[in-house]
């Protein structure tokens, strides 16, 4: 394990992790659910993202490193289409009732 | 939103029972799956059999869900994906930095954009791939292609924006796939 | 670098049940929906930070299903959502 993957690791994980704490403080400061929505798939995605890409230079094996990428692929998916269909059910209680 | 989701629905069924099914495109899918299944469950002989099983019943699920003639052109996938990563990358440290911010730096609302991508699967994947885009989050879609957009602020360009993306979007499709 | 993973992994996890707390106290039956997510994601992104730091590749297994359950609970409760929507609309036509 050489320094330069370290350096890599510490700063990507670094900033993932400080991208779930913007998360947070997004869903706890911003003014109205869809705005919170925005905060939870888009900070928490990139976060992920960063995370799995910093933790590649520790991988083992090949499989070992594609598997987060896997990971990472499937909440990006995950997190695309289930905010839609989170805003659209927002959106239609916030029309209809 | 019920009437425009079922709409797609049937209009999806229909294209695949009218047009013939390309096998050199289900090859493919096959093969990505079956890559897929060797990622996941590590690359064991043994478990190879069982591994074709699944690509076979997933090549079979995405008849279903995706046109077999809906094919995207690689090149136009890269170019996509070049462009979208970094987007989505400024998306994260966009509400970053205005959840950090002293004042929450918001000026929430909806926006309404009319969509230049034909409607059904493709315009249901534009948006789901314009929620992961800086500020944007498309909440309904009107049957006619406008779209009801929940802005994070309202003071950015957001038409050009969505324009821009759109575009970006529209060069992955291939040309006959335009027909909507 | 074990221990910087651990510790980082114990941030995500303090700080997505921070917003788990938040959401769970919600009224709004969408933003619990949304706990669900944050679960995936933030759940992922905790137990793949272990996986590396113990060097025990089978709990990448498990961030991949806590995703894809992520996945499918919240397209279920949409289409949960969706069915009373119906039901009310029609009812008022009815009335």
């Amino acid at each position: 394990m050489n320094g330069l993957a370290d350096i890599v690791t510490v700063v990507l994980v670094t900033v993932g992790a400080l991208l779930f704490l913007a998360g947070t403080l997004g869903l706890l400061r911003f003014p109205d659910t869809l705005s919170r929505l925005h905060a939870i798939s888009k900070a928490d995605n990139v976060g992920l993202g960063l995370i799995v890409v910093g933790l590649l230079p520790q991988a083992t094996s090949l499989t070992g490193g594609l598997k987060p990428v896997c990971v990472w692929l499937l909440a990006q998916l995950s997190a695309a289409t289930a905010s839609q269909l989170l805003a659209r059910t927002i959106y239609d209680d916030q029309v209809e009732p | 939103m019920q009437v425009t989701q079922t709409e797609a629905g049937i209009r999806m069924k229909g294209t695949v029972a009218a047009r013939h099914v390309l096998p050199s495109a289900l090859l493919v899918r096959a093969c990505g799956l079956l890559l897929l299944w060797i990622i996941l469950m590590g690359p064991a002989p043994q478990n190879l059999p069982l591994g074709l099983v699944a690509s076979a019943a997933g090549v079979w699920a995405s008849t279903l869900l995706w046109p077999p003639d809906g094919t995207i052109s690689w090149i136009g996938l890269v170019r996509f994906l070049l462009r979208f990563l970094p987007q989505s990358v400024l998306a994260g440290l966009d509400v970053a930095r205005r959840a950090f911010a002293r004042v929450p730096d918001l000026h929430p609302g909806m926006a309404n954009c009319r969509s230049t991508i034909p409607g059904g699967l493709a315009r249901d994947s534009a948006c789901a791939v314009m929620s992961l885009q800086p500020g944007k989050l498309p909440v309904a879609a009107d049957p006619d292609g406008m779209l009801h957009i929940h802005c994070l602020d309202l003071r950015e360009a957001v038409a050009a924006q969505v324009a821009a993306d759109e575009a970006a979007f529209r060069r992955m499709l291939k040309p006959e796939r335009r027909d909507g | 670098m074990a221990d910087f993973l651990v510790a980082a992994a114990l941030f995500i996890l303090a700080v997505t049940a921070i917003a788990l707390f938040r959401i769970l106290h919600s009224r709004i039956a969408a933003e619990r929906m949304m706990a669900v997510q944050l679960l995936g994601t933030g759940g992922g992104a905790a137990l793949l930070l272990l996986g590396a730091a113990s060097g025990s590749s089978a709990i990448a297994d498990v961030a991949l299903l806590l995703a894809l359950f992520a996945a499918f609970s919240c397209v279920a409760f949409a289409l949960g959502a969706a069915v009373p929507t119906v039901r009310r609309d029609s009812q008022k036509e009815r009335s």
